[in-house]
């Protein structure tokens, strides 16, 4: 009788616990759900504008979350009416050389700040880290002169040169070389090996993840550049991306044609969302190491 | 073990050359040209010497808009961005199925291009002479007014600008907190549940203190760029911010440099410095707490 | 040892990067015209212009170059293209100090005001005009150009800074009212040969009526803006110079803050609060409006002519939006009809200082050449220009090119035709605005009050006489005009702190004070504890 009383029992507890956990798995998605679709929003009216023709565009007072005669013409006019092509290929270049360059230059300097030993190595350093603390804001005015008096203005040079080091992934870099045991660098010295060939044949491949972090954190950088850019560049065939969109929103595209415009975000945001959804996991990785190390 | 004297300067040197031409000299030009009175680009000439910048500059009701507009934007964005953060990340932690997908969303905004994704927005907000705009569908749907969020009111466009930077800054903060509550050990909280602690408790004596130095972390990051905002308020309400009254420190800074009324480094100079204070300051609060909590 | 060895490192390289850091400026030689111009050197220059998005427009500048170089081999001329003056200005300013300049640009007078800070930057024509060989119309020239006399001298007029010629006229547009004829009739009103600013806003009010449904009554659709000005600029110049009113003069003082342009911003205020007026930065370019039958008064630069009416040659809407109607053309509105004013802008020219007298040359023969008969006729066609030579205005050429009005939609396009036409009946009742160093920010200061106004009005602000007062503090902190005065003003730099800056100096310093107690008392603990 008591056992039977103690079973009865524990099945409503059971019950009442799995409907509470059926409610809060409610209450946990629903507030997921809404705050994806927040996060979705603009993506996806971005998306549907860029297949509304102009006229229709203009005459939705109340605008309409459907197409009803979608056309592809906005992303022709996209390309055709605003050199985006090139504002691309300006951008990718920009992208490849930039990242390219920093690489030759920090990963040296970090291994050389990891493993090398030298007199005044440590103050060095913390002059380095000192440097973090300077803001771009501080150093844009005076680089700006400079690069005019060199003549580099609307020039490639003058873009990538300021923006190739930082001291944030020297630091980064040489943290992750720290941690690979001193005792194989000793070895491989004992066996004649070269600093520098050590340094290709072991250490850079061993720290790959953080240098794949570093060189995705940045690409998105150079991506998203505009300041810079902004600056020294006026002329239109060497505007970047950023720079692009914000020249088509004060004069391209007959000032008012939105849904032109909107093909042309979808356009500018594809290939980074592409290589995101490719490389999602090292991508989100590596942000969250970087972030760590603060 | 010998090593060359030279060789590790060899290594050193392509990152000092840069860091040289590109950091250290203009600091110290900056600092020049902050004390340089009014120095013009075309002439070449100053005023003299002295702290005329300054004086300038903190007088200037364009620069103090800017540090109003700079500093209302940290004390909003920056918790609701954390707070928010948090909670999603709880939610996160506490479904397994679909999870992926949620934190693939959550994540696009990072590695989209600030300024298109600025101009999709500035759409939706912006009301027109043909339209009214999605957002103001949605407040008239709930019985309200239409508002111009671009260029309509003071606090309508600092609402939007709070809006965005927040969507903006949501997705490196997930993800932080994501990993810093999946490092936080199991034991604790199968000690704190075999104990049968209410999971508000659970919540706010383990969870919480165990994720605090990521939460203070984005907390001084997150100021720290907030300070740094401008190509986000390009993004919304184009190139002529001060007009539009929502210009910010560093949007003061490049518009005396290279606006249409720029082409003074000297004023440029002198609230770049400002903002370099404060940041600094900030900083050094951060390694002054930071040293002084208690490492578990 | 070590400590006092790095401080002795890091003060040298902050000595050596201070020397370096001082800004000095170059010095440059006034020009002075040489007896002969060395046909057999070989010349480089470059040439610095602005043009729409037009293709045409560049056209001209291309076979002038090459017709040029045709007549002196010597001389190689490259093009550098803008889309807007504001580039050029930049791009001028950047390089005036690093003494990288072009040889030639297009440019406003405004602007040349402020390059002319710089010692010596821009060539002083007044000898150079004047001169038998090489002035203008000389002697040993090998084109056909203008004589001094046959510049309108009232184009020339605005090229003058500080009574000396920097820079010549190249092109000239005035503004006119482009009427949409159909609307107006159907309101019941006639179009006055002169409209006054009353007229129009007696008209923009009356289309403001709707229908039941929420359309208009006059168009029937959901939009329509009766009246937009585009350059907000020009609307308060022109009205404050139609009514005598003080603006600026040529000493560079600044007049505009005063009691006539007050009473002007009320009158706009009704108007904007009805939105039967607005601007292009508040709504977008009139023509776009006017074409799609949403708007009646578009007032733009005659330059603007061939984007105005039905079949207009340039649209930036879609075709199926564009109405029928019959597009007139008229002088922008006047407060008194038997005394018009209307504004006069138009590009400039003007040559840059080299150390090379024989560059400096070459560039001038290259400016007087654009200022040849086939130069400004055939790029004045492209929009609604006028060339600024009488000489160009005779011939017959352009006579015909006049004649041909609406027989084509294309380089006859009856608007711009038209807005010519208007423009040369009316030259001796256009205008121009003084120039100094910093003008052009004292017109953009014009522009932002309207600005300002009708968007404060639109936000359901008061405006009143303490609303104008606080207006004009900030437009003039806005546009930096307290550096303009040469006597430089003291009054930015001194008075009391605004409050918010008091709040954030005190708070950095309450900061740094804990900071370094904080810092203090703990070295002090550590030392106790380890004692």
């Amino acid at each position: 009788m008591d056992e039977i009383k103690k079973q009865s029992e524990y099945d409503a507890i059971e019950r009442t616990a799995r409907r509470h956990r059926i409610f809060r798995n409610i209450g946990l998605y629903t507030f997921l759900a809404v705050c994806a679709i927040a996060v979705l929003f603009p993506f996806f009216w971005m998306l549907i504008t860029s297949l509304k023709t102009q006229s229709a565009y203009n005459g939705e007072v109340v605008p309409k979350f459907y197409v009803s005669d979608p056309t592809m013409g906005n992303y022709k006019e996209a390309f055709t009416a605003v050199p985006l092509a090139g504002y691309f290929l300006n951008t990718l270049i920009y992208t490849v050389v930039t990242t390219a360059l920093m690489m030759i230059v920090i990963v040296p300097a970090a291994f050389a700040f990891a493993r090398m030993r030298f007199p005044g190595r440590n103050l060095v350093f913390s002059l380095f880290l000192s440097l973090m603390m300077i803001p771009t804001e501080l150093v844009i005015i005076t680089n700006y002169v400079t690069i005019t008096s060199w003549n580099m203005r609307n020039t490639f040079a003058g873009l990538i040169l300021p923006s190739i080091t930082s001291v944030f992934y020297i630091y980064l870099l040489k943290e992750n070389f720290e941690q690979i045991p001193e005792e194989l660098y000793k070895a491989a010295k004992v066996d004649g090996t070269s600093d520098f060939k050590y340094l290709l044949r072991v250490m850079v491949p061993v720290a790959k993840p953080t240098i794949v972090t570093i060189t995705i954190l940045k690409v998105i950088e150079c991506w998203n550049a505009y300041v810079w850019p902004r600056l020294i560049t006026d002329d239109r065939s060497r505007f970047l991306v950023s720079n692009g969109i914000q020249e088509i929103r004060q004069n391209g595209f007959g000032r008012d044609n939105i849904p032109a415009m909107m093909a042309t975000v979808v356009v500018v945001s594809v290939p980074l969302i592409v290589l995101f959804l490719i490389f999602r996991n090292k991508i989100m990785e590596g942000v969250s190491r970087g972030g760590t190390k603060g | 073990m010998k090593q060359s004297k030279l060789k590790p300067w060899l290594y050193l040197l392509p990152a000092i050359i840069f860091l040289g031409v590109f950091m250290v000299y203009p600091l110290i030009d900056v600092m020049v040209y902050s004390f340089e009175e009014g120095y013009n680009f075309v002439s070449q000439t100053s005023k003299g010497t002295g702290l005329y910048n300054y004086r300038y500059v903190l007088r200037d009701p364009y620069f103090v808009q800017a540090l109003k507009n700079t500093f209302v934007l940290v004390i909003i964005t920056v918790p609701v961005s954390t707070g928010l953060a948090l909670l999603i990340s709880l939610a996160l932690s506490s479904v397994k199925p679909l999870r992926n997908l949620f934190q693939t969303v959550y994540f696009l905004p990072y590695v989209t291009n600030t300024l298109a994704v600025g101009l999709v927005f500035m759409v939706l907000f912006k009301k027109t002479e043909y339209s009214d705009g999605m957002v103001n569908l949605l407040i008239k749907a709930f019985g309200g007014e239409a508002v111009d969020f671009i260029d309509g009111p003071h606090w309508a466009k600092m609402l939007v600008m709070c809006i965005y930077t927040v969507w903006i800054v949501l997705p490196f903060k997930i993800l932080i907190l994501t990993s810093a509550l999946a490092s936080v050990k199991e034991d604790y909280y199968k000690a704190a549940r075999v104990d049968g602690t209410r999971p508000s408790r659970i919540f706010f004596r383990i969870t919480l203190p165990m994720i605090s130095p990521m939460i203070f972390y984005l907390i001084i990051t997150g100021f720290i760029g907030a300070f740094k905002a401008y190509s986000d308020e390009v993004a919304l309400f184009g190139v002529d911010l001060n007009s539009a009254g929502m210009n910010t420190m560093v949007g003061y800074i490049y518009d005396m440099l290279y606006g249409n009324s720029g082409g003074y480094p000297s004023f440029a100079s002198a609230a770049a410095l400002i903002l370099f204070a404060v940041v600094f300051t900030i900083t050094c609060i951060n390694l002054m707490v930071s040293r002084s909590r208690v490492q578990y | 040892m070590k400590r006092i060895r790095t401080l002795l490192l890091v003060i040298a390289a902050l000595a050596v990067t201070l020397l370096s850091g001082c800004h000095k400026s170059s010095k440059r030689v006034p020009f002075t015209v040489p007896k002969e111009f060395d046909t057999t050197k070989e010349y480089t220059i470059t040439f610095w212009a602005k043009n729409d998005t037009n293709i045409t427009q560049v056209n001209v500048y291309e076979k002038a170059i090459s017709d040029f170089e045709k007549l002196y081999p010597n001389v190689h001329v490259v093009l550098k293209k803008y889309t807007d003056y504001a580039a050029i200005y930049q791009d001028v300013i950047t390089n005036i100090a690093t003494d990288t300049t072009p040889n030639v640009c297009i440019t406003y007078p405004d602007h040349i005001a402020t390059y002319q800070k710089g010692s010596n930057v821009v060539v002083n024509l007044d000898n150079l005009m004047y001169d038998v060989n090489y002035g203008l119309g000389g002697s040993k020239l090998l084109f056909d150009g203008p004589t001094a006399e046959e510049i309108v001298p009232k184009f020339l007029e605005e090229c003058r800074i500080g009574g000396a010629v920097y820079a010549l006229p190249y092109m000239r547009s005035t503004e006119a009212l482009y009427i949409n004829k159909d609307l107006v009739t159907k309101l019941g009103y006639d179009i006055p040969d002169v409209p006054t600013w009353d007229y129009i806003w007696e008209v923009s009010e009356a289309a403001m009526a709707k229908n039941a449904d929420g359309t208009f009554v006059v168009n029937g659709q959901t939009t329509l803006i009766p009246f937009i000005y585009k350059s907000t600029d020009n609307m308060m110049i022109s009205m404050l110079w139609q009514k005598h009113a003080a603006y600026s003069d040529a000493d560079g003082n600044v007049l505009l803050f005063n009691d006539d342009t007050r009473d002007i911003l009320y009158s706009i205020v009704p108007h904007a609060k009805s939105r039967s007026f607005s601007t292009f930065k508040i709504s977008s370019y009139p023509g776009n409006y006017l074409n799609a039958g949403q708007c009646i008064f578009a007032i733009d630069s005659t330059a603007g002519a061939t984007w105005m009416g039905t079949d207009a040659p340039n649209s930036d809407i879609c075709s199926d939006d564009i109405v029928r109607f019959e597009t007139v053309v008229r002088p922008i509105p006047q407060y008194n009809p038997d005394d018009p004013y209307m504004i006069s802008q138009g590009p400039s020219m003007c040559i840059f200082n080299k150390e090379d007298e024989g560059e400096v040359m070459a560039s001038w023969l290259f400016m007087q050449f654009m200022l040849t008969n086939e130069v400004q006729i055939s790029y004045s066609q492209t929009e609604g220009y006028i060339p600024v030579t009488t000489k160009a205005q005779q011939s017959p050429e352009y006579q015909e090119y006049l004649a041909a009005e609406g027989t084509d939609n294309g380089l006859h396009y009856s608007v711009k035709i038209q807005a010519a036409k208007l423009f040369l009946a009316n030259i001796d009742n256009t205008f121009v605005t003084p120039v100094f160093a910093g003008s052009a920010s004292v017109r953009e200061a014009a522009g932002e009050l309207v600005e300002n106004v009708t968007r404060s009005v639109r936000r359901k602000k008061t405006v009143d006489d303490a609303f104008i007062q606080q207006l004009y503090e900030d437009t003039a902190a806005l546009k930096h005009l307290d550096q303009i005065t040469v006597s430089g003003t003291e009054t930015r730099a001194s008075g009391a702190l605004p409050k918010a800056s008091k709040v954030l100096l005190i708070s950095l310093v309450i900061v740094w004070i804990a900071l370094i107690g904080i810092y203090a008392t703990r070295l002090i603990l550590k030392k106790k504890a380890s004692s």
